[in-house]
């Protein structure tokens, strides 16, 4: 019989498996025998980064400003970009850089506050 | 023909293929499906230029970003110019734009990022963790899934654990940032 999980799959059954006391966004998954028996919902990609949970080394972040384009001469538009430098267990660094608008930003700052709040109180 | 050419249904149908097609990325309008779904009585040689004036008038005014009163100064001067618009196609225009400014915009930023965006963010709290490659056990820990990605591409995921004091140490980093957006924003 085909083995139909992921690494990826198996990542989310141990989810499933552990307390959890506080979430938001959407559930990482369906049930554990609703994924056994359906085809995997996303590709599972040979990057370390998405098969394993990583430790934020440092962040870097800058305020930007994209004035002008050749698709649009008045842009105006603001926008944050992060390089996150990240290492999975076997100590392998990476970077990956993202870019946010304002309020993408302020939604980002303001979940990060709703985690500190919770974890205080685990 | 010119009559042809009036029709605020038909032209309101035209901006809409036109801003799908330079602004949101769809592929298949091409000047034949325009021309036979709108406009199937005027000719194509008479159509051809007509597009071409809508399209750059659209153009332009998405380029500038324009507000209502730099719209109804754009328009004025295109209705008195020769081989300009009417009165009724301006207001035509207008209506479009108004009601379409803001995904059109949205287009545009998204066309001008070429970094990965952030797409989503999810994330729980766990109240006991242990793990093979660290003796800490009782601390709580938060499990953070970004979702992000290339305009256009799937998107990737990364998944990050924080134990609380790197929670701290991330949400100093993050009112940095948010001071700064302040600071541009009374500059402004």
């Amino acid at each position: 019989m085909k083995n139909v999980f992921s690494s990826l799959h198996l990542q989310r059954v141990g989810w499933e498996a552990r307390a959890g006391s506080g979430s938001a966004g959407p559930v990482p998954a369906t049930s554990c025998l609703a994924m056994a028996e359906s085809p995997p919902l996303r590709e599972p990609v040979l990057d370390a980064k998405s098969e394993v949970t990583c430790q934020l080394i440092d962040f870097q972040w800058k305020l930007g400003m994209a004035v002008s384009s050749d698709q649009c001469r008045s842009l105006k538009y603001p926008y944050v970009a992060v390089i996150l430098k990240v290492a999975d267990h076997s100590g392998q660094v990476n970077s990956k850089s993202i870019e946010m608008t304002i309020p993408q930003f302020q939604n980002f700052y303001r979940q990060f506050k709703e985690i500190a709040a919770v974890i205080e109180t685990v | 023909m010119a009559g042809e050419l009036e029709g605020a249904k038909s032209l309101s149908g035209l901006l809409s293929g036109l801003a799908q097609s330079a602004f949101h990325g769809h592929a298949g309008i091409t000047e034949e499906l325009l021309h036979g779904q709108l406009y199937p009585e005027v000719p194509p040689e008479e159509f051809r230029p007509f597009l071409a004036k809508m399209r750059g008038i659209l153009k332009s005014i998405a380029s500038a970003d324009m507000d209502f009163n730099q719209l109804e100064a754009f328009l004025t001067a295109q209705t008195k110019k020769q081989g300009g618009i009417t009165c009724d196609q301006a207001a035509v225009i207008s209506k479009f734009w108004k009601s379409h400014k803001t995904r059109i915009r949205e287009s545009l930023l998204n066309q001008s990022r070429w970094d990965n965006g952030l797409r989503g963010l999810s994330w729980r709290v766990d109240g006991k963790s242990q793990s093979r490659h660290s003796a800490q056990i009782d601390t709580p820990v938060a499990i953070v899934e970004l979702e992000f990605g290339k305009s256009g591409q799937e998107s990737e995921f990364l998944c990050l654990e924080f134990d609380e004091v790197k929670v701290k140490q991330t949400l100093k980093r993050l009112s940095e940032v948010e001071e700064s957006i302040n600071s541009l924003m009374q500059a402004a």
